[in-house]
């Protein structure tokens, strides 16, 4: 199966995270072409306290976004509990009937599920799903019917070109945001430490099991009974997950798996139109709506400028990312 | 408020004020704050539903550049605001600290609060997940504080508008000359500094020097 022709001037689709309603207007309103988000619950990989959508914020969402001519897909991403598959039956369930315009699943049973019941709503794989290889795309394409695939971010430009080149079907990438240390779906880290993971429980070291301790001359950050960091008074910080954390090996202490740093390939945008790239995902629903809105109006305009042939604009973004520095991440695999 | 951290306060009209204030009582801020809380409730009741996992959960917001700090009690049914000295907050779940504007500005969404976290302007202490549902809930309810107030003020609202674009100047060069100030008398410091960084990296420089080139003889014998 061969893709499309890519078209050097073909606009990319800017998907965008909403946390709360007012996450999802700050979006919309700064030229998002979708949202995604997710139920107060665990069937989502951000189940943080205070954060997510219920029913009827839902429906006022949809309606917001619908009469400005935006999308909304719904988070369905985490896999369910053996023996409990209700609450995630129930989000896919409602999804179909509120009118989104697209579920985002992994787990397999899920999109069997999605697919028999809710035929005409659109099916999204997630990231979660780790599907990275045309065999792996194409079977959940043949199977379920998958109209879209969000890549894992483990892919060059290059192998997602040749990978677009074996696939008819639709593929997003991360655009910007929080990285992981590309095990999406399969990370077991948070779930060593804190019996909580994102693939399960939708939480990546969940805020209950994080501590920081102020000690004057450091900044001390512990998941349970693991320091994960320690950050002197003018240093920047990062999330206090395992994978950002610093340890001491072989007598030196440094970031074992990952710096705290952000993914942003804005200057890639042309390259990733080559690819066959069909969406932009911005990564950040437990973000604040200052942050939604600060990136989703500079990428709307780098994602306008790409498909005019100008300039993409200058972004500078760093003072709201993690760590307060900037990566291409495996899109450029420097490292090889 | 408490000056035994890491966080220091930074030279700004709100610490000048704070220092002027510093020997008045708090009872007279109490109904003020009793009152801007009853109006909060009234008009973004999603917060406290929001919140209502926490159950009368207690934080501690201290602005750093004020002598006090606000003891929030988050009852979705009775939330409470007080101003409390350094050492009256009694057992609190969580704490955040950062300059008083830093805090008004994530209270109303104009900043995002894990950058702010990022970049250390802001420090919690405590329950994390108390502290992340408190700014999940904040943070989607699109507080103006500024619009609360005008709208308080029926027909005045026009000339408090005016006058706040006077305050407004008048504190933003304030911030402006307050920040000469600190250059001016950081600058000796800062010169002092630079010659010590300079001459540690030429000591680092020579040792590496040193260090390679001993390696070198080693390496031949």
């Amino acid at each position: 199966m061969i893709s499309e022709t890519p078209e050097t001037h073909k606009k990319l689709e800017l998907v965008c995270p909403a946390g709360t309603p007012a996450s999802l207007r700050a979006a919309i309103d700064n030229g998002a072409d979708v949202v995604y988000l997710g139920f107060r619950d665990e069937t989502n990989a951000r189940n943080f306290p205070g954060l997510n959508f219920s029913r009827e914020e839902l429906a006022q969402g949809l309606d917001y976004a619908h009469q400005r001519g935006a999308e909304i897909y719904i988070a369905i991403n985490t896999y369910p509990q053996a023996g409990n598959p209700d609450p995630w039956h129930a989000a896919i369930d409602d999804a179909a009937t509120y009118g989104a315009d697209a579920v985002i699943l992994a787990d397999m049973g899920l999109l069997d599920y999605a697919a028999r019941k809710h035929p005409d709503l659109n099916r999204h794989l997630s990231v979660q799903a780790s599907a990275s290889n045309p065999q792996a795309i194409n079977f959940y394409v043949e199977t379920f019917g998958v109209r879209r695939v969000v890549l894992p971010r483990v892919l060059s430009v290059i192998e997602i070109t040749a990978l677009n080149k074996q696939i008819s079907v639709q593929t997003e990438v991360f655009a910007f945001g929080g990285l992981c240390v590309m095990a999406e779906g399969r990370c077991a880290l948070s779930s060593y430490v804190t019996g909580q993971s994102p693939n399960m429980n939708g939480v990546c070291s969940p805020a209950g099991h994080v501590h920081y301790e102020d000690q004057g001359d450091q900044l001390v950050s512990k998941l349970g009974t693991v320091t994960i960091n320690a950050f002197a008074p003018e240093e920047k910080a990062g999330y206090p997950t395992l994978c950002k954390g610093r340890f001491k090996a072989r007598g030196t202490v440094s970031y074992l798996f990952e710096e705290p740093t952000s993914l942003n390939v804005v200057a890639m945008l042309p390259e990733l139109v080559n690819a066959g790239v069909t969406a932009l995902k911005i990564e950040g629903r437990q973000r604040g709506r200052a942050y939604i809105a600060q990136v989703v109006s500079q990428f709307r305009k780098a994602v306008d400028a790409q498909a005019d042939g100008t300039t993409l604009p200058d972004m500078n973004l760093t003072s709201i990312t993690e760590g307060q520095q900037n990566t291409v991440g495996a899109y450029d695999k420097t490292w090889r | 408020m408490i000056s035994s951290t890491g966080m220091s306060a930074p030279l700004s009209p709100v610490l000048l004020l704070g220092l002027a204030v510093r020997p008045l009582p708090l009872a007279p801020l109490q109904p003020v704050l009793g009152a801007a809380m009853t109006a909060v409730t009234r008009r973004y009741p999603n917060i406290f539903e929001r919140l209502s996992s926490l159950e009368n959960t207690r934080f501690l917001i201290d602005p750093v550049d004020l002598p006090f700090g606000f003891l929030l009690v988050a009852d979705d049914q009775a939330p409470q605001l007080r101003a409390v000295r350094a050492g009256q907050a009694g057992d609190v779940a969580a704490t955040i600290r950062g300059p008083l504007m830093t805090l008004i500005d994530m209270l109303e969404g104009k900043i995002d609060g894990d950058a702010q976290f990022f970049s250390r302007a802001l420090v919690v202490e405590g329950d994390t997940e108390a502290v992340v549902a408190l700014r999940n809930a904040v943070d989607g309810s699109e507080i103006d504080l500024f619009r609360d107030f005008l709208d308080k003020l029926g027909v005045l609202a026009g000339p408090a508008m005016r006058v706040s674009g006077v305050l407004q100047k008048i504190y933003d060069t304030a911030m402006g000359d307050l920040d000469s100030l600190r250059r001016a008398a950081l600058a000796p410091t800062e010169r002092r500094h630079d010659m010590v960084a300079t001459k540690i990296r030429r000591l680092e420089v020579k040792l590496d020097e040193l260090s390679r080139g001993s390696r070198a003889r080693r390496s031949q014998s």
